[in-house]
C-alpha cells in the first residue's frame, strides 16, 4: 500500500539533509518523552530545571552529571567499536558484570601489593570483559551463530552468576544483605573533591583519544569501515577482516569490562545488585546517536549523564521509577530511528 | 513421585507465556520483519492485564486488555520497520526499552498488589484433586489447555491456506511476492500486530493467571527466551510447542526443588535455561541452510533495490 508512491534510496544524502532529519527526530524524541514525564506526574515546569539547570548549571548538579557520564562513555565506546564492524554486542552489561566480578576478587581478596592493587583491578576487568565476549565471537566467525542472541544470554549467566556470589560468599557478613564489604581506600579511584568525581575521568579521558586516533586515524580504523560497509568487497581487497573483527570485538568487551570496574572503584565502592544495571540499553543509544564516533560518544554520554541525574531527583521528588530513564531513551532512539527515513529515501511518482 | 508430580503440574504454566510469545514471534518472522522488542511487549502486556483486575476488571477481559496494549506498541514497531524501514535489530531493542520503561513509569501504583486471577479445571469443574491425574489437571487453566488446538490452527493456517502462504512467500522473497500482487507492507504490518497481540496475551497471562501479582521485571527475560525459541523450532509452531515446554520444565524445575527444601546453588541452576538456549542455538547454526530461517529475515524490502 505504501509503495504506491515510489521510494527511491538516496545516492548520497547531504549534509545538511541529515543533520535536519537527526536533530528533528531528537526534538520530536524529547518532546514525547517530556510529554510522557508530565503525564506521570512531574510539573511542566521543572521539567527545565531538573534536566538542564541542575544537571549542568549549578557545581553539584554538573560533577554529578560527570561521575554518572564516566561508565556511559566507556559502555558506549564498547557499543561503538562493535558496530563499527556490524557486530551487535547486545551482552555488554554480561561483560560489564563480570569486569566487576573481576575486580571485586581483587579487592576483596587483598591481591597484590597495595600501589598496583586499582591498576591490577582494570586489568583483570577488561580481560574479563574481553573473555565473556570471546565465546560469541568464536561461535559466529566458526558457524555463523547470531550473536545478538548468544551475547544477550551470555550476559543473563552472567548476572546469575553475579547473584550466586553476592547471595553466598561475597555476603556482606556484618549486615547480611547481598552486597559485598566495601572495598578498602587501595581498591578505589581517589576522590578529586568535586562533588562524586573521581579520578576514573582521567582514565576515561585517555581511553576515549586512543579509541579517537585508533579508530580515524590508523589502519586499524579504515579496516574496520571497510568490513562495516561491505564485508565481501573487504575479503576481496584481502584485507585482514578476521582479524579485524576479533580485534574491535574483544575491545569492546574489555571497555564493557572496564566500565564495571570504574563503578564499583569509582562510586560504589562495593558490588552489589543494581550496580550494572540498565547500561545495555545505554551503550546502544550512547553509539547509534554518535554514529560510533569516538567524540561524539563523549558528547551524548554526557548528555545521557544528565538524564541520570535527573531521573535519580525525579525518583526522590516525585516519586517517578528510574524506568523513566530506559523510556526516554528508547523514545528518543525510535524517534531518530524513524526520521532518518527522510533521509535516506526519497519519494517519486511511477512512471 | 510427589516431587515429580508438583513438577509436571507446573510445567504447563511456564509453557504457556514462551508459547504464545514464540508463536507471535514466529508469524513476525515468517514475514521476514525480525522482532527483537518481545521482552517489553510481554512487560506492557502483563502491566495492563495487572491493572484491569486491580480496577476490577474480569480476568478474561485483563487478557484482551494486554493483548490490545502490547499491540498498540507493536503498531509503532511496524510504523518504524515496515512503513520507516528503520533497522529491526535497533528498532526491536528501542521496543523492549519504551516497554520496560514505560511499565517502570506507570506501573508503580500497581506493583505487589496480589490480585484473583483465571479459574482453574478444578475449580470450573470440581475435578477431584485426591488422584495423580487430578493433581495435575485441576491447576491447569483453560488458555493452557487450548495452546494445542491454538498451534495446530496456526499451523494448519501457515501450510494449507493461501493466505498463510502468502505470509511466508512475503518473508522469504518479498520481491516475488510483490510481482505475484501481495501487498508487503499490509502483510508484514498484519503479521508484526499479530506478534503484539500473542506477546500481549503471553505477558498477560503471566501476571493475570500464573502470579496474580505485578511486579516491575516479572517477565525476566522470557521474551528473549521466546526468541530463541524460535530458533529452536525452526519457524514451526508445532515444534514451538515441543520447545516450549522442555524450557518451561527446565524453568520450573528450581521453584520446585526450593518448594521441597533441597539444598543446591539456585542462581546456578537458574542458567540451566540459558544454556541449553545457547547449545540449541549453536546446534541450529550448525543445520545452516536447513534451519528453516526465513530467507528475508531482518532486511529491508524495497521494490526498486535488487534483490
Amino acid at each position: 500500500m505504501f509503495d504506491a508512491a515510489f521510494l527511491v534510496r538516496r545516492q548520497a544524502p547531504g549534509l545538511l539533509l541529515s543533520g535536519a532529519c537527526y536533530a528533528g527526530g531528537l526534538f520530536v524524541g524529547l518532546a514525547v518523552s517530556a510529554f510522557l514525564l508530565v503525564q506521570a506526574g512531574v510539573p511542566a515546569g521543572a521539567l527545565v530545571d531538573e534536566f538542564l539547570v541542575a544537571t549542568f548549571l549549578t557545581s553539584d548538579g554538573l560533577s554529578q552529571t560527570l561521575t554518572a557520564a564516566l561508565p556511559l562513555v566507556l559502555v558506549g565506546l564498547a557499543s561503538a567499536v562493535a558496530m563499527r564492524v556490524r557486530f551487535w554486542n547486545i551482552g555488554i552489561e554480561g561483560q560489564l558484570w563480570l569486569g566487576a566480578v573481576a575486580a571485586t576478587w581483587v579487592a576483596l581478596g587483598g591481591i597484590g601489593p597495595e600501589p598496583l592493587r586499582l591498576p591490577l583491578m582494570l586489568v583483570l576487568g577488561a580481560v574479563v570483559g574481553a573473555a565473556w565476549i570471546a565465546l560469541p565471537l568464536w561461535l559466529k566467525l566458526k558457524w555463523g551463530v547470531n550473536e545478538v542472541i548468544s551475547t544477550l544470554l551470555l550476559g543473563s549467566i552472567a548476572f546469575l552468576l553475579v547473584q550466586h556470589l553476592l547471595f553466598g560468599v561475597w555476603r556482606d557478613p556484618a549486615t547480611n544483605f547481598p552486597v559485598t564489604a566495601a572495598f578498602p581506600e587501595a581498591s578505589r579511584f581517589a576522590a578529586t573533591g568535586w562533588g562524586q568525581l573521581h579520578y576514573g575521568f582521567l582514565l576515561v579521558g585517555a581511553v576515549t583519544a586512543a579509541l579517537w586516533y585508533l579508530l580515524d586515524y590508523t589502519r586499524v580504523g579504515f579496516y574496520a569501515d571497510a568490513v562495516g560497509h561491505n564485508i565481501k568487497t573487504a575479503r576481496a581487497a584481502g584485507l585482514p577482516v578476521g582479524a579485524t573483527i576479533t580485534g574491535l570485538v574483544l575491545l569492546s568487551g574489555a571497555l564493557s569490562g572496564l566500565a564495571g570496574v570504574t563503578i564499583i572503584a569509582g562510586t560504589e565502592h562495593r558490588l552489589s545488585q543494581v550496580v550494572g544495571n540498565g547500561y545495555l540499553f545505554s551503550a546502544i543509544v550512547v553509539a547509534y546517536l554518535a554514529r560510533a564516533k569516538p567524540v561524539w560518544v563523549l558528547v551524548v554520554a554526557l548528555a545521557l549523564g544528565a538524564v541520570f541525574t535527573a531521573g535519580n531527583v525525579l525518583k526522590v521528588f516525585y516519586s517517578i521509577s528510574e524506568g523513566m530513564i530506559v523510556l526516554v531513551q528508547g523514545t528518543v532512539l525510535i524517534s531518530i530511528l524513524m526520521a532518518q527515513f527522510f533521509s535516506t529515501y526519497a519519494l517519486s511518482r511511477p512512471s | 513421585m510427589d516431587f515429580l508430580i508438583g513438577w509436571l503440574a507446573i510445567i504447563p504454566s511456564y509453557a504457556t507465556p514462551l508459547l504464545l510469545a514464540s508463536l507471535g514471534l514466529i508469524i513476525c518472522e515468517r514475514a521476514g520483519v525480525l522482532n527483537l522488542g518481545a521482552e517489553g511487549l510481554m512487560a506492557v502486556g502483563a502491566m495492563t492485564g495487572a491493572i484491569i483486575v486491580l480496577s476490577g476488571g474480569n480476568p478474561w477481559a485483563a487478557l484482551g486488555g494486554g493483548a490490545v496494549a502490547a499491540a498498540a506498541l507493536a503498531l509503532l514497531f511496524g510504523l518504524a520497520t515496515v512503513v520507516k524501514r528503520a533497522d529491526h535489530t535497533l528498532s526491536g531493542l528501542a521496543i523492549v526499552a519504551i516497554g520496560l520503561g514505560m511499565t517502570g513509569v506507570l506501573g508503580r501504583p500497581y506493583v505487589q498488589k496480589t490480585f484473583p486471577g483465571i479459574e482453574t479445571l478444578g475449580d470450573l469443574f470440581g475435578i477431584d484433586r485426591g488422584t495423580v491425574f487430578g493433581r495435575i489437571v485441576a491447576v491447569q487453566d483453560p488458555v493452557t489447555i487450548a495452546l494445542p488446538l491454538v498451534v495446530f490452527a496456526l499451523w494448519w493456517w501457515l501450510q494449507k491456506t493461501r493466505s498463510g502462504l502468502r505470509l511466508t512467500a512475503v518473508g522469504e522473497n518479498p520481491a516475488a511476492a510483490d510481482v505475484a500482487g501481495i501487498d508487503i507492507q499490509l502483510t508484514q504490518l498484519a503479521a508484526v500486530l499479530a506478534s503484539g497481540v500473542l506477546c500481549g496475551l503471553a505477558g498477560a497471562y503471566l501476571s493475570v493467571a500464573t502470579s496474580h501479582v505485578w511486579v516491575e521485571g516479572m517477565v525476566a527475560a522470557r521474551g528473549w527466551v521466546a526468541i530463541a525459541l524460535v530458533i529452536f523450532a525452526r519457524w514451526n509452531p508445532a515444534r514451538a510447542l515441543l520447545g516450549a515446554l522442555l524450557f518451561g520444565a527446565a524453568d520450573a524445575l528450581v521453584p520446585r526443588l526450593q518448594a521441597i527444601g533441597a539444598d543446591f546453588p539456585v542462581y546456578l541452576t537458574m542458567t540451566a535455561p540459558y544454556i541449553l538456549t545457547l547449545g540449541v542455538l549453536v546446534l541450529s547454526s550448525l543445520r545452516g541452510k536447513t534451519s528453516g530461517e526465513p530467507g528475508f529475515l531482518g532486511r529491508v524490502y524495497l521494490r526498486q533495490d535488487k534483490h
